[in-house]
């Protein structure tokens, strides 16, 4: 059989554990509902490959979606899903563990199971078929894939992983009886989520509620690794052979965000903060390197500047680095002296790209949605990085976003314009021969999420994103230095209904299944107008998704707490409405609820 | 380093470098379903673990300076490729091959090395010859067929277009060691003039018949490379 990059499906990389199979061993095997190159630089994978084949009775594999060309050889010849460790197809396992980082890869859910063998539904499986988990950040509201999965991990994996493998042991080594008294015993674990055990109720088209069956808690509560310092972090990842879409080693520098920006869910889902000493990062960027034999390392984290050891974390590595020729990548810097210095230092190639995320047009709409930056500051990173020798810009901005008008939109072109004229400023105030600057405008469409101060907020429809699009396409194309791009809007038409979808479209994904759907992450592939006519058909509209809630309303992620409390989320909205901004946990705690957990910077 | 010394070390090619180890290695199973460039970053990746004494390229982009002798298509096993990588200081080619060995993934191995006194011309030129075997059903008879025409006109792709070209004068001879499912032979190979074996294949089956199906699914393995020029072919090792 022929396939594009076959590479992909043979695994045998540097660092890949293949432990003998054994009768008393329970056997996960990790899913990424994605392509090989792109689940590989997944780090949560790393993170539990490396856990999970820690104790002698707990093994890993890994397996990952073929992609259209090996599905339809594989569908055709009756060849199995399988691992790549030891090719073993996915039903043979104990455990079939799938990562959700986004929701458009739902389908290839469908298809890693179907090819694997193993019941779509949860309903279906019999007591010898694996237990079919999912984590990630997607969890928070997992209600429009619940019928497939047996069990879903809502927070961070790396305790409760061993937890639950634990109580799978005992159902093994008893013989596999009684599926359902299982999936009891599992609901149990704190941070595990037992969909089976939560029957929904719709009143008049609309999500209504639960009926929680006996035992299993109200709600489910999130799981988090207190101290990072104490977990132990991936040194040795499996090394992949083929191009993988970021060929470099990741360390991650903390988890959580202090920022609180109001359309962030990762902001919310990963409080509190929790860093990472300087010391154990440092022992840890050195060993990735030489175990991996990479070239560069990126630091990981939703705000790298926001790392109070920065400083010197970035001096001791570079320190390291700069006799082996290896080099940091530093996403996600907020731009000043500092990080230009920084960026100077710890790359040695060209002078890269600056980066912003102003997400808003104006200082208004900013306000609203709490993002902590202003013109000024932006105008002062950006002098001294064009006196500095920068040219290349790209700006990131949301489209949608609530409150927003065409002048909020119109203001995204007139900041662009505003650092095509600061460019052409600063060479002349410094005499420097100016370049032909690039200045890249980038939007992608503002989708409500849960557990999100706009949680309640209606979406916009498609037709007010494409208008606000070709607005400023408009006011952009005649300036040569400034390029606009923009994310495919109807995928993310159709991830809002996920994001804030409930159980009834289970049956919606099923039926987009197996009339041949699969990798709707990949705008090649998404067919709109299929998915549309299929929603309908089981007597859904996309607006009663999307059309937004009264914060009186039961929401379906109501059974889900990730520890801050819809009355904070409540007050934020207020707050949006009112422009007004919320101080950094690190400057000032505003009480969202977090602190529950005892860690990190709470009080 | 001043700029004349930089600029220097920047065209300086590697085999003008002082200390090369030039090493034979095999691969195969997981790691033959990769490209060329891919194996390339497999060997850089391993010689970095390895932590050798490397010479690195000058530039932008450092990268360990390494050269092989032919590319190697994605699906092909090797028993006899070679690659030479340039060391800042003496190495001893023996513990080179320990070292690399421990850190390469399974499916690639170097086999032997010796080290070169900065070889006057690059691995990529000396090589002028390959030895390949195709196992496939019934392949020897169809490939003799190939072997006793004047021309095999096949299309390659040359620069994006199809080109017809007569690949006969690039096949040098049948190995008596081929059994009826196996076939081997010599053919050019290199820089100037090179057959690859998927390229062979198509021609296989475009003129004598043999099924695609079968040729899709034939295991190949490059056996050896030769430099010097037929019928006075040399071994890689010692050429500089
Ligand atoms: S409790 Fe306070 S400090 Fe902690 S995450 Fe919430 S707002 Fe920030």
């Amino acid at each position: 059989m022929s396939v594009e990059s076959p590479g992909r499906y043979v695994g045998g990389e540097k660092n890949q554990i293949v432990k003998p199979i054994t009768e008393d061993m329970v056997r996960t095997v990790f899913c990424f509902p994605d392509i090989y190159e792109i689940g590989m630089s997944n780090l949560a994978l790393q993170i539990l490959y490396k856990v999970l084949n820690g104790p002698e009775w707990s093994s890993c594999e890994r397996a990952f979606s073929p992609w259209p060309d090996m599905d339809a050889g594989m569908r055709e010849r009756g060849i199995p899903l399988y691992s790549l460790e030891t090719r073993s197809p996915l039903n043979e396992f104990d455990v079939a563990a799938f990562s959700l980082g986004y929701e458009m890869c739902f389908t290839n859910v469908l298809q890693m199971l179907d090819l694997g063998r193993i019941p779509l539904r949860s309903a279906d499986r019999k007591e010898n078929d694996p237990i079919v988990v999912a984590g990630g950040p997607v969890c928070c509201n997992i209600e429009p894939m619940a019928d497939f999965f047996d069990a879903v991990f809502i927070g961070e994996g790396e305790e409760v992983d061993l937890e639950f493998t634990a109580v799978i042991k005992k159902y093994k080594d008893g013989g596999k009886k009684d599926r359902k008294a299982l999936l009891k015993e599992l609901a149990k674990i704190e941070g595990v989520y037992v969909p089976s055990l939560y029957t929904p109720k719709y009143e008049n088209g609309r999500f209504a509620g639960f009926d929680i069956e006996e035992g299993a808690p109200a709600s489910v509560k999130k799981r988090i690794i207190k101290d990072l310092d104490k977990v132990d972090y991936p040194v040795s990842p499996v090394v992949p052979n083929n191009n993988v879409v970021h060929d470099r080693a990741y360390l991650e520098l903390f988890r959580g965000c202090i920022r609180g920006c109001r359309f962030c869910q990762a902001g919310y889902l990963y409080r509190p903060v929790r860093e990472k000493s300087a010391k154990t990062l440092c022992g840890q960027g050195i060993s990735i390197m030489k175990n991996t034999g990479y070239d560069d390392l990126g630091l990981l984290s939703l705000s790298t500047s926001d790392y109070t050891g920065l400083h010197e974390l970035t001096d001791n590595l570079l320190e390291d680095f700069s006799s082996k020729h290896e080099s940091l990548s530093l996403p996600s810097l907020r731009i000043d002296n500092f990080a230009l210095e920084l960026m100077e230092k710890a790359s040695q190639t060209r002078k890269s790209g600056l980066t912003f995320a102003p997400e808003a047009g104006t200082q208004r709409l900013r306000d609203v949605i709490n993002k902590g930056i202003n013109e000024e500051d932006i105008m002062t990173s950006l002098k001294l990085a064009f006196e500095g020798g920068w040219s290349t810009v790209k700006l990131y901005f949301m489209l949608g976003l609530p409150t927003e008008t065409m002048e909020d939109v119109e203001g995204i072109a007139d900041l662009a314009l505003k650092i095509e004229r600061l460019y052409f400023d600063t060479m002349r105030e410094i005499g420097a021969k100016p370049r032909k600057p690039e200045i890249t405008v980038s939007t992608s469409m503002f989708i409500p999420k849960p557990f999100t101060p706009f949680q309640w907020e209606p979406q916009n429809t498609k037709e007010q994103f494409l208008e606000k699009q070709s607005h400023l396409r408009n006011l952009l194309k005649k300036h040569r230095n400034i390029r606009y791009i923009w994310h495919d809007v109807e995928t993310s038409c159709w991830e809002g209904i996920y994001a804030r979808g409930d159980r009834r479209l289970c049956d919606v994904i099923l039926e987009g299944y197996k009339a041949g759907s699969i990798f709707d992450a990949w705008d090649q592939f998404f067919d709109y107008e299929k998915w549309t006519g299929i929603l309908n058909s089981h007597g859904l509209k996309w607006e009663d998704y999307t059309q937004g809630w009264s914060t009186e309303d039961s929401l379906p992620w109501d059974n889900i707490d990730v520890g801050v409390t819809k009355a904070f989320l409540k007050r934020e909205r207020e707050k949006a409405y009112a422009e007004t901004v919320t101080e950094n946990c690190r400057s000032k705690c505003a009480g969202c609820g977090a602190a529950c957990y005892k860690a990190g910077i709470c009080p | 380093m001043n700029v004349e010394e930089q600029l220097k070390q920047m065209t300086t090619k590697l085999h003008q470098h002082e200390y090369v180890c030039r090493g034979l290695f095999e691969r195969r199973g997981a790691l033959s379903y990769i490209g060329h460039l891919d194996l390339k970053a497999v060997f850089e990746r391993a010689l970095r673990r390895a932590e050798l004494p490397l010479l690195y390229t000058q530039g932008f982009n450092p990268r360990p300076m390494l050269e092989f002798a032919l590319p190697l298509g994605v699906g092909i096993d090797t028993e006899g490729d070679w690659v030479d990588v340039a060391m800042e200081v003496p190495l001893d080619p023996e513990e080179y091959v320990r070292r690399i060995n421990e850190e390469l993934p399974e499916g690639v191995r170097v086999i032997r090395a010796v080290s070169l006194d900065e070889p006057k011309k690059s691995l990529m030129s000396v090589v002028t010859c390959a030895e390949y075997r195709i196992e496939a059903p019934g392949i020897t008879e169809a490939l003799l067929n190939v072997f006793s025409l004047e021309h095999v006109e096949t299309t390659k792709k040359s620069k994006g277009r199809e080109v017809r070209t007569d690949i006969r004068p690039l096949l040098i001879k049948p190995l008596t060691s081929s059994t009826p499912d196996s076939a081997e032979y010599m053919c050019y190979a290199g820089s100037q003039q090179n057959l690859r074996p998927d390229v062979l294949l198509k021609a296989v089956c475009e003129t004598t018949g043999y099924s695609s199906e079968a040729a899709a699914e034939a295991r190949i393995t490059r056996l050896a490379l030769y430099g010097g020029n037929y019928p006075d072919i040399t071994s890689i090792e010692g050429l500089t």
